[in-house]
């Protein structure tokens, strides 16, 4: 058994390459100038720059957060770059002809059918390669019918009293350490507006990916669903593989007015390190949401990569009747620690969430569910649902819970319950009666144990995902 | 700082006795630890103000008290007032030695040393200021293979304008069997911290209790800490009223392989009373079992907080744990915080948890009023039976008895029937 989990171990992160694209990348330093540089090289208007001014002031006069349970090294916030564009991008495209090849190649080997997609899957691209939105695909077909789908450096020009109106309302930018952080430095990300009424016409996807070296990415992603509208938005990432550790903070605001729905699903694939933990992606990420009078948000995340995740995409139920969902899938390997988890602040009447989340720790990995259920006294006839199951793969290996509960309404119904257990040997012994070998078996188990979780994920990321994590699982039980 | 604490780490300069070396130790992490903030894990939801600003300095004399003894149960009473032992019964049975604290005999003290602050962790800061402040106390020692036939019963009653600080601890002998009961009352302004150490040897078995019914302006801090060697077997009860403060924390250590730990906690918080109950089981050997029930009623603007800690160590294989927690939330101005925590290194292991908390279940209320029950009648029903199940669990029927006559008097008080759920719709 031991054998067949160290191949598992060192197996070799596949999308671990580096494209030699030529790229503008600023000094290592973080200042006010750095600030000011970055937003001029963006041309941004002088809001958007004391905004960041703003955020960097309270961000210099914030603690590092370290509640976590997860051990790293003193990350210096001086030696990280905090911006890189890649050069040929000066002059920025109107197609995909127009794209550098290797770009194009780099993406393939990635495996997102960027070409492909816009045939087959109808789904709309929005890649950021170092943080600059390099193309954005199906534009037109969604202009008709008016969503505003761009980065969000064109928003802030193109769009600005919608970024004035709702950037940080959701995440201020003294929310946290790293949001604060973000809010300085953030170089791009998504925009997203959907009209009143309108159900988008097509699942918009970004890709994220961290390629040059001692780069931070720090993505800002808002996405607004007024009244009555529905979107779904996906997000894979993936960073190529360094001795050294980058760091990602990001931060995601969705805004849900009444009646709006939004699905924003994630597949985390960064790199995590190797098995001495060596390099890999340190990822902060600040992810809430808003949810008006019947509104309805639902995270799905699959997080497989990252040396350290940290992570708790939450809903505010502020209006009434609205709907909170958190499906998750966290797999922890190598060296791996993810804390991750969700908050759901009930304020409105009649509000409801739920949370299911699913953690398996193999290897030396730390897993950790950390999660926030309030009821404030408002929250009429509320109700949460959660559940949290761990699954242990190997004994060196760790499975944690940490769920706050905190209740302020009596006709507000709180439920929680958690699990912690390995891989059945009865499962696994039935399986093998019937023919399966024990590592199919075992990557039949671990898929039926998520299983509620990826049902959520829209149909070409659930294929995805369950492939992702039966390669990270091959070979881990004997 | 506070002027309470500045207060107390100058009166424990002053206290030079023969656990000087142990209180010296505890002095000087003390003056290393941050008083807590609501920033503080442990503290988040319970705030020391009241404690603050409390000035002791004057002292009341103790009138007199009646003893709480518990008829019919046959104990061996042992009356503190204010922290003071009245006396120790004389005619003890045999295997059994009970002695103060501060007069340990030569042959026992290097025991007393071991276990004296060896069983609670060190991160309690109200155990390190005990451990600097306890002069008075109780040491007790069941020697092997005894079984105990009358429980012993360490009653804790505290008076207006007093603070007192008391440290008892208890040697379980191999094979021994034995009831020990920790009751604290009053309900008068005055301040008390208390911590009781429990070592089990090797099959030893320890019933537990603790029943911290000091409530309104009591203010108390304590613990209960229990290792567990080999087989040992332990099966506690705590039941809290909760006062303008209170705070319980409750560690189980199994050291040995194949110990059984049960933990029922029940509290009834009413008015304005605060209840913090913090539980950590430790399971460091193989093939352990602990199983902790929490129930609690919250109405008036009580507060009631919970934090359940399970951590299962490296070696700890084939453990099973289970933490059940359910909370009945009867008032609008009331407020439960909990937070059960699961910490497992460990893969071959069955862990579980779970905590509700809501209102009572209308459609039950419905049921029985149905059945031509009243509403106030339906209430208590199913309130008391909410915690019932739990005293019915109780191995010692005489104290079961009397538990439930002391809970329905307290839900008398709690009036519950007032609390602000709707009726149904008839």
């Amino acid at each position: 058994m031991t054998d067949q989990i160290q191949k598992a171990i060192s197996r070799e992160y596949e999308a671990g390459f580096t494209s030699s694209i030529e790229s503008n990348t600023f000094e290592p330093g973080l200042d006010e100038e750095v600030i000011a540089r970055l937003s001029a090289i963006k041309g941004e208007p002088q809001w958007m720059l004391d905004w960041r001014l703003k955020a960097f002031a309270s961000w210099k006069k914030m603690p590092e957060p370290h509640w976590a349970h997860i051990d790293y090294p003193k990350i210096d916030f001086q030696a990280i770059s905090y911006y890189s564009s890649p050069k040929s991008m000066d002059d920025k495209p109107k197609s995909l002809d127009e794209i550098d090849p290797e770009l194009l190649a780099t993406y393939e080997k990635l495996g997102i059918p960027l070409l492909e997609q816009q045939m087959l899957a109808g789904v709309a691209v929005d890649a950021v390669f170092d943080s600059v939105s390099v193309v954005t695909t199906f534009r037109e077909k969604l202009k008709e019918a008016g969503v505003i789908f761009c980065s969000i450096s064109e928003a802030i020009k193109e769009y600005p009293e919608l970024v004035q109106k709702y950037l940080g309302s959701v995440v201020p930018r003294t929310d946290n350490y790293y949001a604060a952080l973000n809010s300085a430095v953030f170089t791009d990300g998504s925009f997203v507006y959907v009209p009143k009424g309108v159900r988008c016409p097509m699942e918009l996807s970004t890709y994220f990916r961290i390629n040059e070296q001692n780069t931070g990415q720090f993505e800002r992603t808002l996405v607004i669903a007024d009244e009555g509208s529905h979107v779904s938005y996906l997000e894979g990432c993936s960073a190529p593989q360094r001795d050294e550790n980058q760091l990602h903070a990001a931060v995601v605001e969705l805004v849900a007015l009444d009646d709006a729905q939004i699905k924003y699903s994630t597949v985390q694939n960064w790199y995590p390190g190797d098995e001495q933990g060596r390099g890999g992606i340190y990822n902060f990420v600040t992810k809430r949401a808003m949810c008006h009078k019947n509104a309805k948000v639902s995270w799905t995340q699959v997080e497989t990569g990252s040396a350290i995740t940290w992570k708790y995409p939450s809903c505010i139920l502020r209006g009434d009747n609205s709907v909170g969902e958190f499906y998750s899938v966290a797999l922890t390997r190598g060296r791996q620690q993810a804390d991750t988890g969700t908050k759901m602040i009930h304020l409105g009447k009649n509000t409801r969430s739920t949370i299911i989340s699913k953690g398996i720790s193999a290897a030396q990995s730390n897993n950790s569910y950390r999660g926030l259920v309030k009821m404030m006294p408002t929250a009429e006839g509320a109700r949460n649902y959660t559940q949290c199951d761990s699954l242990l793969i190997g004994d060196q290996c760790g499975a944690h819970t940490f769920p706050y509960i905190e209740s302020r309404n009596p006709t507000a119904i709180v439920e929680h319950e958690a699990t912690t257990s390995k891989v059945s040997d009865d499962q696994l012994f039935l399986c093998q009666q019937r023919g399966i070998n024990s590592e199919k078996a075992v990557s039949m188990i671990v898929n039926g144990f998520c299983k509620e979780v990826f049902k959520q994920l829209p149909m070409e990321f659930a294929v995805e995902a369950g492939k992702l994590l039966e390669i990270s699982l091959e070979g881990s039980v004997g | 700082m506070n002027s309470w604490f500045d207060n107390a780490l100058t009166r424990a300069e002053a206290i030079d006795d023969w656990l000087h070396e142990k209180r010296a130790a505890s002095l000087a992490l003390l003056r290393d630890t941050d008083w807590p903030t609501r920033q503080t894990e442990a503290w988040k939801y319970t705030s020391l103000k009241k404690l603050e600003q409390l000035d002791f300095s004057a002292g009341t004399p103790a009138p007199s008290i009646n003893a709480h003894s518990i008829s019919d149960l046959n104990s061996i009473n042992l009356v503190f007032i204010d922290g003071v032992l009245q006396s120790i019964p004389a005619d003890l049975p045999e295997g059994l030695t009970i002695m103060p604290l501060a007069q340990v005999p030569d042959e026992h003290q290097p025991w007393v040393l071991d276990q004296f602050a060896g069983v609670k962790p060190p991160q309690h800061l109200f155990g390190l200021i005990n451990d600097t402040l306890a002069t008075d106390g109780l040491v007790i020692d069941i020697a092997p293979h005894v079984d105990l036939k009358h429980p012993i019963h360490i009653i804790q009653t505290m008076t207006a304008g007093n603070e007192a600080h008391c440290r008892t601890l208890v040697r379980v002998g191999a094979g021994a069997r034995v009831t020990v009961i920790e009751h604290l009352t009053g309900d008068q302004e005055s301040f008390n911290t208390n911590f009781t150490e429990y070592s089990l040897a090797t099959k030893a078995e320890l019933e537990h209790y603790r029943l911290a019914l000091q409530s309104d302006a009591a203010l108390t801090i304590g613990g209960s800490h229990f290792n567990l060697d080999t087989q040992a077997t332990l099966n506690s009860t705590i039941v809290g009223y909760g006062s303008d403060l209170a705070r319980i924390d409750v560690d189980i250590s199994h050291q040995g392989e194949g110990t059984l730990a049960k933990l029922d906690a029940i509290y009834l918080l009413d008015k304005q009373t605060h209840f913090d109950l913090h539980s950590n089981i430790e399971h460091t050997a193989p093939n352990g079992t602990s199983d902790e029930r929490v129930r609690g009623i919250v109405a008036g603007k009580a507060r009631a907080v919970f934090n359940g800690r399970i951590h299962i160590h490296r070696y700890a294989q084939k453990t099973s744990a289970e933490l059940n927690n359910r909370n009945l939330l009867l008032s609008r101005d009331a407020e439960v915080d909990v937070k059960p925590e699961l910490e497992i290194y460990a893969d071959d292991v069955s862990c579980a948890h779970g905590a509700t908390i809501a209102e009572i279940d209308q459609l039950a209320l419905y049921y029985l009023r149905s059945r031509g029950i009243g509403l106030e009648q339906a209430h208590l029903m199913l309130n008391f039976g909410f915690i019932n199940e739990l005293i019915d669990q109780i191995p010692n029927a005489v104290l079961a008895d009397w538990l439930r006559q002391q809970l329905s008097g307290r839900f008398t008080r709690m009036n519950t029937i007032k609390h602000s759920g709707q009726e149904m719709a008839q």
